[in-house]
């Protein structure tokens, strides 16, 4: 999630709708900081430790474009790919995740329309978040999406991507990005492939201890 | 670590004396009289060995045998046999026994193997272990279902023990006697926390298993819901 588009272009991808993606990225992450304030009263606990957002790049959904072989239009930027407004929340404990997750799914204004639970289906690599794809559901539609042909999909609102993951995740996240995008694959790759694996599981394996921790801390409150 | 043996034999003397043998040799012996009362021993806590009679009023040595590899109990165990036909002693090898003695025998051949059968058992019983849908890696402590991850030494052996009593409660002295032997720290709280590590763990991996609380002690049971 790298660099905000420059505003006020007239160059931009995402044509009118850069004010609208803003806001509705300030929507959500605000319903967040709402949530996180309510739980941190009743709990003493705070669910999330930060949030990222962005609107991707100018720059970024032009190469995403390109690399899928599609025209470099609000279209494709806006109902082809779903990921140009991004939030990431990174929690503290594997429950908060799932009480953010219920959150958005029942956020006002927005349904969820695809959801991917890598934490409880961890991918082979190791790789553990919970992805979810928000839809604005208040008949705000981006501004000229049109289909410009017959098989193209109409757009029925704004994406939102959003990642949820406990710290230990991400940092593990962190570290594999690194090396996936090294321009040049390390020489022991096996090796280092096989540890990040034998990493994820136990930094997944400290995650449920802390949980248990804390829910044991939590009923003797 | 005190190896727990159950001693099955009818024969009130020879009980008493098979049993005073094993005590002096630093084993914990419960001596029954017949296979109904073998039974209910067993089912009433864990033991290392078993040393079982093949002809006992009530139930027979071999069907408390068979019995108990059908519920997945894998306990190794010595039968004996006044009879030394070969089919008797085939039909106690192929239900499940570890070793045989034919009677009448001499108490320190006895000893030898009951020995050897439980130094097997915890020299030995460090393979691959597995429950249900859960498998259980001894050499990486990888434990998996539907997911993977890596559990500490104290959660494997905790896990361990209840993969090798399965669907049996074992109470908390028996875990802190089995794991914890050497800390003296260990206490009831200790074996909680660690059963609620291991549930954690069971559920995260999205495995159809879990660890029970049951009349003061736990239990590994199948669940049917994730």
């Amino acid at each position: 999630m790298q660099g905000d588009v420059l505003m006020g272009s007239q160059e931009t991808i995402y044509g009118a709708n850069l004010a609208e993606m803003e806001r509705l990225r300030e929507e959500v992450t605000a319903s967040l900081e709402v949530l996180r304030r309510q739980i941190c009263e009743k709990t003493a606990f705070d669910p999330i430790e930060h949030i990222l957002s962005r609107v991707k790049s100018e720059e970024s959904m032009r190469d995403k474009c390109r690399m899928r072989g599609l025209p470099e239009t609000a279209h494709s930027a806006l109902v082809d790919i779903r990921d140009a407004i991004g939030i990431r929340v990174v929690c503290a404990f594997r429950s908060d995740v799932y009480l953010v997750r219920d959150h958005l799914a029942h956020l006002e204004g927005f349904e969820v329309v695809e959801e991917k639970d890598y934490i409880k289906n961890a991918k082979e690599n190791g790789y553990r978040s919970y992805h979810m794809i928000l839809r604005t559901a208040d008949g705000r539609v981006p501004v000229g999406c049109e289909p410009v042909s017959a098989g193209d999909e109409p757009s029925r609102g704004f994406y939102i991507e959003v990642q949820l993951r406990t710290i230990s995740m991400d940092t593990w996240a962190a570290l594999e990005h690194h090396m996936k995008y090294k321009k040049q694959a390390p020489a022991n790759e096996r090796l280092i492939v096989s540890e990040l694996k034998r990493c994820a599981d136990e930094l997944a394996s400290t995650d449920l201890s802390m949980q248990a921790l804390r829910d044991l801390i939590l009923e003797e409150l | 670590m005190t190896t727990k043996i159950l001693y099955a034999e009818d024969t009130v003397d020879l009980n008493r004396a098979v049993s005073v043998v094993l005590e002096r040799e630093g084993f914990q012996v419960t001596a029954c009289h017949d296979g109904v009362e073998a039974e209910s021993a067993l089912a009433a806590e864990a033991f290392d060995l078993a040393i079982l009679d093949i002809m006992m009023p009530g139930k027979s040595g071999l069907d408390v045998l068979r019995d108990m590899r059908a519920t997945g109990d894998v306990t190794p165990v010595i039968l004996l046999t006044a009879k030394t036909e070969v089919d008797d002693r085939v039909d106690g090898l192929m239900a499940g026994a570890d070793d045989y003695l034919p009677k009448p025998f001499a108490m320190k051949e006895l000893v030898a193997r009951v020995y050897s059968l439980a130094r097997r058992n915890t020299d030995y019983g460090t393979g691959n272990l597995s429950y249900a849908d859960v498998e259980l890696n001894a050499e990486t402590y990888e434990l998996k279902a539907r997911n993977s991850v890596r559990i500490s030494p104290v959660e494997f052996e905790l896990l361990r023990t209840l993969i090798l009593h399965p669907n049996r409660t074992l109470s908390v002295d028996f875990l802190l006697g089995r794991i914890w032997s050497d800390e003296d720290d260990a206490d009831e709280a200790t074996v909680s926390l660690y059963v609620r590590y291991l549930r954690s763990k069971l559920e995260g991996i999205g495995a159809h298993v879990t660890v029970s609380e049951r009349g003061g002690g736990y239990v590994l049971e199948e669940v049917e819901t994730v």
